[in-house]
């Protein structure tokens, strides 16, 4: 398969804009195409936004990263850094990080309760803790449920590395799970010609018949839905967006060669594709002993790439649509235990957002001189997930029925925090 | 949908079954008259709501069909040649015999439970204990333990979680009572009762404080780490003493402790005094919180005024407390242990062991009639497709059930067999409804349900087995390559490591909870790629080597008898006339024989009756 980049940087895809519009508006000529960009200007409005979560597993250190407390008992020995906007320190390491700071703005003031690896990465991802009755949407599902394109060929919400399910939403929200970003996901190579392949898919829904018209029609049904979609996107072109392969080596560089670097960059290609949702993980962040050099280490990777990210989206013009989110389940422990590490914190940690709207170069809320609380204006998660939706044009009050029936909003509670807009 | 006749709400069988006690000098029944008895009322009802049961299906069919249902695997062809020349009249009674009383079925039945208690863990680290579930569940059926005995066994279980399987639920929920008693309802009664934990049941008469007198049965069962033990493990104990929170925390008591600390008796604790003592660890917090002069050392004034530690924690809570709603921050009542579905009580400050044992006591009790109608609605919607209700699992007293004198005669019938769950796959495979043809139902039909058996999805192990069965022994042939010149027995090993790995990879791509109903279960995107794309599946459809495909072209010249054997070996069954049809045009025009077997080889394991239940 040839590479091709699968969108022109900066444009709008006017395949999107015509599929927005009813044909026979057009066909008939009674509205000229200015019309139609002002009657669907809301839905241009919420077209071609995405989201990239980029998660810090096992729970990210505000010490260590965006909010530092040089020469305090509990900062530890790491100093801090100027950054790209006056004023704001981040800590050393992050030193790509600061340069693009004046895109981003930091929450210093994020505060939860849930201090268990899973309970608090499952309320990260979906909004609500854990219960064993009902399996919650992860955000990137009600995400796309409400963004996405049934007509793309692509699955609406990739991730690079394990994550929360669509949980009720179903099937057609599944995060499709990439393990090794940057070539072909397992399975999507097609082991034969193309054509061959058409031809068994042929055979394939000619054999069916047998089975549909001995009872089974309602299952034959469904399973062909389900082939016309992995066909269609294995034979799209569009599943090039998942191979790094034809990207410049400088580009490549700068994000850095590690898997976390490659999955940023994929996360970039795929968004310029068409995908909704794109989350890549880090792992390691569970630093409970030895942080201070674990941390460099991980900046090493995370740094770069996420730096690379956010400028390579923003010469594409895709930024302004892209909402990048970066960050863990919680924070640590202000104190340093005695193994040389921090421990789970809930009580108040940091996350920083670009893109999508947000006004960077801002730090919101703090953290008290000793890190052990909130000091100013607490986010909660249902605030910054009520922030995420209104930066995607999505509803945060929409219901949707659990299979017991009953009604659950994509966020329960929280408000936006209009100052990442203002 | 209401059907008048036919359907009843439970609350009507509840008083039936506080009516009629059970009979226990009855001589029970045998299975296959029950059959009939059950078969009886079924076309009973379904003849008079003006509908017409479906004819029994084909001896391939029934082979496929009870062969899955009971062992989790495909008839071998040789099977199904066999079972259709056997002249024998009662050839199907006898297989299904022969079947329940397979370790197959045990092995099949602690997979299905697996699913049904892992599927909704909220620990995700219960995992590592599916292996001892696995084995203790097959031991349980292969002991022919009723099913009172089995679920006792998983409500009271304790220790290390490697040893003991029967903690799968305990840990699954990770310890946690509202949890527990959610998903204890929810599996061993059918009653979700946890819709009542923040209000009254929206749709039952449960109130508010059922479900939180039965959690009350679950608040000392704690999930520790067990220390020092490789592999890592967990352990779940009790905690029947609160190590703070139920603590005599008078200001006597305080300075009692205070005194047993402080060695020198200089009215000061400092950190070399504590420095063996429990409160070493947690010194330096408490230095920080209670030293209010700054003096490096806690007075007994500063001592007594540092707050009680884990405010809002849980953790040490050896009682359940229902949370006042108005005032999230206040832990509110304390709650007394209460079984709702019967009202047994239990007294207050019982130990975990005996709270618990009580509770087992309650739920398998004969005069709880929601225990045996959790197992038969599951065991007959396992077998028939669909439940009694739907969801299986959510049943409670205003719930419309179908059939209601079949579900009634077959529960009392499995409470007075000692829930002998054998006697009941027995009873209902051995119906006629569960022997009909399947039938595409029109959503408008008002016909009762079972007038017709219904397609439904395999689940994860029975698709592994099924490709296992098709693809033969050299699905794995390449890794037995690499192995060549190891010692068998170091071979064998890996080989099973690798199989095992293999079958945990694919049941976490193919797995789904089988408590979901059939409409919902529908596939998805990664499991189509892996059927289609992968090289494994790529590798076995080959026409050329040692694989499955190569030998049977090798053994029949003729192409038709070709097809027929590919059709028999993936599908069960002989090739329909058109579908030979369909092979033969297409063989034509493929023109390369290999080629075009390869592709009916990999159309068929692709088919959706391939991944169905027919």
């Amino acid at each position: 398969m040839t590479h091709s980049s699968p969108g022109t940087p900066g444009t709008v895809s006017r395949r999107r804009i015509l599929e927005a519009v009813p044909a026979t508006a057009l066909a008939a000529g009674t509205i000229g195409i200015s019309d139609v960009v002002r009657v669907d200007a809301e839905e241009i409005k919420r077209q071609g936004r995405s989201m990239i979560l980029l998660w810090m597993a096992g729970g990210q250190s505000q010490f260590e990263t965006f909010d530092p407390k040089p020469g305090t008992k509990n900062g530890g020995p790491t100093p801090a850094i100027s950054t790209a906007v006056p004023g704001v320190q981040l800590a050393e390491n992050w030193a790509r990080t600061a340069s693009v700071l004046d895109r981003f703005s930091l929450i210093r003031s994020m505060t939860n309760k849930e201090g268990n690896h899973q309970r608090a990465s499952y309320q990260l991802h979906t909004g609500y803790v854990p219960s064993g009755s009902v399996k919650h949407p992860s955000l990137s599902a009600s995400i796309a449920e409400q963004l996405s394109d049934p007509k793309f060929e692509l699955p609406p919400v990739v991730s690079v590395g394990r994550t929360t399910g669509s949980g009720f939403l179903g099937v057609d929200y599944e995060p499709f799970t990439v393990r090794t970003p940057g070539q072909l996901p397992q399975n999507v190579a097609v082991p034969v010609p193309s054509q061959r392949y058409l031809r068994r898919l042929g055979l394939l829904g000619q054999l069916e018949g047998e089975f549909a018209g001995r009872g089974g029609q309602a299952v034959v049904a469904n399973h062909q839905k389900l082939y016309k979609k992995s066909s269609r996107m294995v034979l799209s072109e569009n599943v090039a967006a998942f191979d790094i392969a034809g990207e410049s080596d400088s580009l490549k560089q700068k994000y850095g060669d590690t898997s976390f670097g490659r999955g940023c960059l994929l996360a970039r290609r795929l968004v310029e594709s068409g995908v909704t949702f794109v989350e890549v993980v880090s792992r390691g962040w569970d630093t409970h002993l030895d942080i201070f050099d674990r941390i460099a280490a991980l900046a090493e990777q995370v740094d770069p790439a996420v730096a690379t990210l956010v400028e390579d989206l923003e010469d594409r013009g895709l930024l302004e649509k892209t909402l990048v989110v970066w960050m863990g389940e919680f924070g640590r422990t202000p104190r340093v235990n005695a193994r040389g590490g921090r421990d789970h914190y809930p009580r108040v940690f940091s996350a920083a957002v670009a893109g999508g709207g947000v006004r960077g170069g801002q730090v919101i809320g703090g953290s008290t001189a000793d890190g052990s609380a909130v000091a100013d204006r607490p986010v909660s998660v249902p605030d910054l997930f009520c922030s995420v939706c209104h930066s995607l044009k999505v509803d945060p009050r929409k219901e949707h029925l659990s299979p017991l029936g009953r009604p659950m909003k994509v966020v329960d509670g929280g408000e936006v925090v209009q100052e990442l807009f203002g | 949908m209401s059907l008048p006749g036919t359907q009843r709400t439970l609350a009507v069988l509840t008083c039936l079954w506080a009516l009629c006690p059970a009979l226990d000098a009855a001589e029970p029944v045998p299975a296959s008259r029950l059959s009939v008895e059950i078969d009886r009322l079924i076309d009973a009802e379904i003849t008079a709501s003006g509908g017409k049961p479906a004819p029994l299906t084909s001896d391939n069919d029934f082979l496929r069909r009870v062969t899955l249902d009971l062992a989790d695997r495909l008839p071998s062809p040789r099977d199904a040649t066999l079972f259709e020349l056997n002249p024998d009249s009662n050839k199907r009674s006898q297989l299904i015999e022969r079947l329940i009383d397979a370790p197959e079925f045990s092995a099949s039945q602690s997979r299905y439970w697996r699913d049904v208690i892992f599927s909704r863990a909220t620990e995700v680290r219960s995992r590592l204990m599916i292996p001892a579930f696995q084995a203790w569940m097959t031991e349980q059926f292969e002991q022919r333990q009723g099913w009172d005995t089995i679920v006792e066994s998983l409500v009271t279980a304790s220790g290390d979680v490697r040893e003991n399987g029967a903690t799968a639920l305990m840990f699954a929920q990770g310890g946690e009572a509202a949890e527990l008693a959610a998903e204890t309802s929810r599996i061993f009664l059918g009653i979700q009762i946890q819709c009542a934990n923040c209000h009254d049941h929206p749709t039952d008469h449960w109130k508010r404080i059922q479900f939180h007198q039965l959690a009350a049965f679950f608040p000392r069962v704690r999930v520790r780490p067990k220390r020092n033990s490789t592999p890592r493990s967990f352990e779940i104990v009790s905690l029947d003493s609160s190590p703070s929170r139920n603590r005599n925390t008078s200001p006597q008591a305080i300075a009692f402790l205070f005194r047993r600390f402080d060695l020198n008796r200089d009215g000061k604790l400092v950190a070399s005094e504590v420095a063996k003592t429990r409160l070493a660890e947690n010194f330096q917090r408490l230095l920080s919180r209670g030293d209010t002069d700054k003096d490096g050392g806690l007075s007994l004034k500063e001592f007594q005024k540092i707050p009680p530690p884990g405010n809002g924690n849980r953790r040490f809570d050896i009682e359940h407390f229902m949370p006042n709603l108005a005032e999230p921050d206040n832990r509110g009542d304390a709650v007394r242990p209460v079984f709702f579905a019967t009202g047994g009580r239990a007294t207050v400050g019982l130990e975990d062991q005996e709270r618990r044992q009580l509770l087992a006591n309650h739920i398998t009790s004969k005069s709880n009639p929601w225990f045996a109608r959790a197992y038969v609605n599951r065991t007959w919607s396992v077998l028939l497709g669909q439940g009694f209700t739907t969801p299986i699992d959510d049943m409670g007293p205003q719930r419309e059930v179908t059939h209601p004198e079949v579900f009634e005669r077959l529960c009392r019938d499995f409470a007075d067999s000692d829930y002998d769950t054998r006697r009941l796959f027995k009873v209902i495979a051995g119906t006629r409804a569960y022997q009909r043809q399947i039938r595409h139902r029109d959503p408008n039909d008002a016909t009762p349900p079972f007038a017709a058996a219904e397609p439904s999805r395999l689940r994860a192990d029975q698709i592994y087995n099924a490709l296992l069965g098709v693809l033969g022994a050299d699905s794995t042939s390449s890794s037995r390559r690499s192995l060549r010149g190891r010692r068998p027995s170091q071979q064998g090993q890996m080989m099973a490591r690798r199989q095992a790995a293999g079958r945990t990879l694919f049941l976490s791509l193919f797995g789904f909870d089988p408590s979901t109903p059939q409409e919902d279960i529908t596939g998805n995107v990664p499991q189509a790629l892996f059927l289609m794309n992968s090289p494994m599946i790529h590798a076995a459809v080959r026409a050329q080597g040692n694989t499955r495909l190569a030998r049977i072209l090798r053994q029949h010249a003729k192409n038709d008898d070709a097809v027929a054997e590919v059709y028999l070996l993936v599908l069960s069954r002989e090739p329909s006339v058109s579908e030979l049809g369909i092979c033969r045009d297409y063989i034509a025009r493929v023109g390369e024989r290999g080629e075009a077997f390869e592709d009916l080889m990999w159309s068929l394991i692709n088919s959706s009756e391939f991944l169905s239940r027919r």
